[in-house]
């Protein structure tokens, strides 16, 4: 999705959002992430003034009045957190962890091939498919994408080919490489 | 920490979030990936200078590479992890004069995004000096209603004071 982003050349408005917008999206996120409960006002302020960052290929980021990037969608899918956003509270996605072999692949913008979380060094979170999930490494603490899964985790076990989760956001991307917005 | 753990959802008990994770200052990513990067030896330079403890850590995991890299090979593509796109042209600001009706005149100021200064807060910045009107009109281009060119020499290394005024060079007169 960002792999050949640039804020430069892909960014087209940015947008103030009404109160009532604000309200109707922490609703929606906190149907998709109800961990996040807790942490919401945090995350989004009430009081906060959020604009959304209307880009190319109809990406939408939303930016709080830090100009700090927060979340992310293409079309109407799912809200998704930029990794900046998880690594501050990396616990409201379900999480695959990718072998170490596949590490290289993730962060040079490849799809999780699902022999990558079949094998001994790789675990997964049972997960229906279409599900948003935050991709972690053998050995590593930190996520390093955040993915979409083709498959559910079953059927990445049983089948054991081709995509198993859809690469929409890692470390070092277009995204990941963006200002904070002012 | 066993994985199942680790992939657990919900918050930890004991930690208060959020959480900092700590970036490294050449390839942008939390430190524990740097070894993937293609200029992992600048990493290293970078964690040796600002996190010396972490830098020993790296150093001992080093040793023992071999392993890694035949796993590797079973895998399709290469894998190529691309650098950062470098911001390295020159450092320069530059500054020029338009006129503006027949009396009146602007000043134009680029350049000043190789320095990673950020546009709007430096037209504010010029139009309040000034007192007069100062607005982001390009992509690294600033325009200030009225001519201080001169004044400008002066005002940009005390404000920012990693542009010397050598830095700063002074196109003449353009024609709009
Ligand atoms: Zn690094």
């Amino acid at each position: 999705m960002f792999k050949k982003f640039d804020e430069k050349d892909n960014v087209s408005s940015v947008l103030q959002l009404k109160s009532s917008v604000q309200k109707a999206i922490r609703v929606k996120l906190l149907e998709s992430y109800p961990h996040l409960e807790n942490f919401i006002d945090v995350v989004l302020p009430k009081k906060d003034s959020l604009r959304i960052i209307k880009c190319h290929d109809h990406i939408e980021i939303i930016v709080n009045s830090n100009g700090e990037l927060l979340f992310f969608r293409q079309r109407d899918s799912q809200w998704m957190p930029t990794l900046k956003l998880f690594h501050k509270y990396p616990f409201f996605l379900p999480m695959h962890q990718v072998d170490k072999g596949a590490i290289r692949f993730v962060l040079s913008g490849a799809n999780v091939m699902c022999p990558g979380l079949t094998s001994p060094g790789a675990k997964m979170t049972d997960v229906p498919t279409d599900t948003v999930v935050a991709i972690m490494a053998e050995g590593k603490e930190h996520a390093l994408a955040i993915g979409k899964t083709a498959l559910s985790s079953d059927d990445i076990a049983k089948v054991n080919k081709g995509i198993g989760i859809e690469n929409c956001h890692y470390l070092n991307d277009g995204l990941w490489q963006m200002k904070p917005v002012k | 920490m066993s994985v199942e753990d680790k992939l657990k959802q919900g918050p930890r008990d004991g930690i208060s979030y959020p959480m900092q994770v700590v970036y490294c200052g050449n390839c942008s990513m939390p430190i524990e990936y740097c070894e993937y990067y293609p200029e992992y030896e600048k990493c290293k330079q970078w964690l040796e200078v600002n996190l010396p403890s972490e830098f020993e850590k790296v150093k001992i995991g080093d040793d023992n590479p071999v392993e890694e890299e035949k796993k590797r090979q079973k895998r399709g593509g290469k894998g190529m992890i691309k650098t950062k796109k470098k911001e390295d042209g020159p450092k320069q600001v530059y500054v020029s004069r338009a006129p503006r009706g027949k009396k009146k005149s602007v000043t134009v100021v680029t350049g000043l995004n190789s320095f990673d200064i950020d546009l709007k807060v430096a037209a504010k910045f010029f139009g309040t000096k000034f007192a007069c009107g100062s607005s982001v009109t390009g992509d690294d281009e600033i325009v200030i209603q009225g001519d201080v060119k001169d004044d400008l020499f002066d005002v940009i290394p005390e404000k920012w004071p990693e542009i010397d005024e050598d830095l700063i060079e002074y196109l003449g007169d353009q024609k709009r």
